[in-house]
């Protein structure tokens, strides 16, 4: 398939291998991920609606890193380490909530204002005088997208978000995301996986006729994907016109109402923006949910996710979103089988490795751009433990010259 | 909601802050917050934003009656109101 922004097509030869099986496994890759993927790329960490009024905040864990998302008294939404520039400590313990006037570091007790800057230090007199900018509370890059907003650690390869998503800009702004609210607190999940087997089953839908019963019923006859293509994916279904077996599928399509301020091909259609390396932004006529997994250890990951609904919602929008979400939940439950099914086989040598279909394209454009970043992924066999780091910067210098 | 404060009015809201109704949840760290803000101006005195600090976590502790126990100094400045109104 072709569209008009950008190259979808698969091509009519493809090399169908998926990544080697101990890269599933490896601690030395691991640490190389979380530096050079997880913090070198943008994340979602939040949405607008999670901070609602100035002095909201919202912690955002990270491979090693914290930051604290807050509003500030003049509405402006900043980012920072959660680290105080004392002595280390979480400035902020909870995961969110509302800050009557500066931030508090709960270890020594210094005093923060809302836009970062040292407001004073604990027991002043023990200390010279702390300039209040130099002191402050240091900022992370954010930019919101749509009403997400995104974090990233480190200075990476990636554009800006809004060029990094800029062949949705159109569709994506047609959904108006950045007016809506959350239906509950962000959901997390720890998965007994390499967080890579969880995208690997999320990057195709070949699986969805077997694996998703509800899926297949609301919208298996027009699901398809697009592959990643400079850092982003999509893929788009609209509702059977069968209408749906199943008890959920059926009501949620009686119940589902085309919204008029979307375009006609949005009124009956679920779409997924697929954001290299680890997270996808998916609409529905009722709502805009984020989800993403991070890397805990080689064979653990966090699964996370935020839904936001429409702020004003009558009875049958309610009824059409929580019909959804019981799909949706079931769908969860069904990939997080899969994701553990695929992570075992990598453990396995016996597995030869994947071989791919045409339906799974998306599975090697994204391991494609995971050799991009780090080039040790092109190496069949596992390269010594610790060996791996140099190996990966003498491939990288050999790439790039 | 982008509205900057006037250095009055930030004054006004921090002196709010500092005699916020005690037991309020977070009122304990707003107090502490302010009483550094007034600290910074030379108008409290660093005896008394210990006490606050001592109290910061605690919202149904009262850092006034704590000072007034242990017998701690609270002005600097004559001319800084410091009692609620």
């Amino acid at each position: 398939m072709r569209n008009d922004i950008r190259d979808v097509e698969v091509p009519a030869e493809w090399d169908r291998r998926g990544l080697p099986g101990w890269c599933y496994h490896s601690e030395a890759l691991l640490t190389l991920e979380k530096e050079e993927l997880f913090k070198t790329h943008w994340q979602i960490a939040c949405h607008v609606s999670d901070v609602p009024e100035p002095g909201n905040y919202h912690t955002f864990d990270l491979c090693g890193e914290r930051a604290i998302i807050v509003r500030d008294s003049n509405g402006e939404i900043r980012a920072f380490h959660n680290i105080c520039r004392h002595r280390g400590s979480r400035v902020v313990a909870d995961e969110k909530g509302h800050c009557r006037n500066a931030l508090v570091c709960p270890f020594h007790g210094w005093v923060y204002n809302l836009d970062g800057t040292l407001r004073g230090a604990a027991r002043p007199d023990s200390f010279p005088d702390l300039d209040k900018n130099e002191f402050g509370l240091r900022p992370v890059e954010c930019e919101i997208w749509n009403g997400f907003i995104f974090l990233r650690f480190r200075d990476g390869p990636q554009p800006s978000v809004k060029e990094l998503l800029s062949p949705f800009a159109e569709e994506a702004a047609a959904y108006q995301m950045a007016d809506k609210v959350p239906v509950e607190d962000i959901w997390t999940e720890e998965t007994p996986v390499n967080w890579k087997s969880v995208r690997d089953v999320d990057n195709e839908g070949y699986h969805v006729a077997m694996a998703h019963p509800a899926l297949q019923d609301l919208y298996g006859a027009s699901y398809f994907d697009e592959p990643y293509v400079s850092g982003v994916s999509r893929s788009y279904a609209e509702f059977n016109r069968s209408g749906g077996r199943r008890w959920a599928v059926r009501n949620y399509t009686k119940m589902s109402k085309p919204q008029d301020y979307l375009p006609e091909t949005l009124h009956q259609a679920w779409v997924y923006y697929g954001i290299f390396p680890n997270a996808v932004i998916a609409m529905t006529p009722e709502t805009a949910l984020f989800y993403q997994e991070f890397p805990l250890s080689t064979n653990r990951s966090l699964l996370r996710s935020g839904t936001y609904r429409h702020a004003e919602e009558d009875r049958q929008q309610r009824a059409a979103r929580y019909l959804a979400s019981r799909i949706d939940r079931e769908t969860v439950e069904e990939d997080i089988q899969l994701t553990i099914w695929s992570n075992e086989s990598m453990a396995s040598t016996s597995f030869e490795g994947f071989y791919l279909s045409d339906l799974e394209y998306g599975v090697r454009t994204h391991h494609d751009h995971l050799r991009k970043v780090l080039p040790v992924y092109n190496m069949e066999q596992a390269p010594n433990e610790d060996d791996l780091q140099m190996i990966n910067s003498s491939l990288d210098a050999s790439v790039a010259q | 909601m982008n509205v900057s404060l006037s250095a009055c009015q930030e004054f006004d809201k921090q002196k709010g802050m500092l005699f916020c109704d005690v037991g309020i949840k977070g009122s304990g760290a707003a107090r502490y917050s302010a009483a550094m803000y007034f600290y910074k101006q030379g108008r409290l005195s660093l005896e008394m934003l210990e006490i606050c600090r001592r109290c910061s976590k605690f919202d149904h502790e009262d850092p006034f009656k704590l000072a007034e126990h242990e017998g701690i100094d609270l002005l600097l400045q004559s001319d800084f109101e410091f009692r609620a109104e």
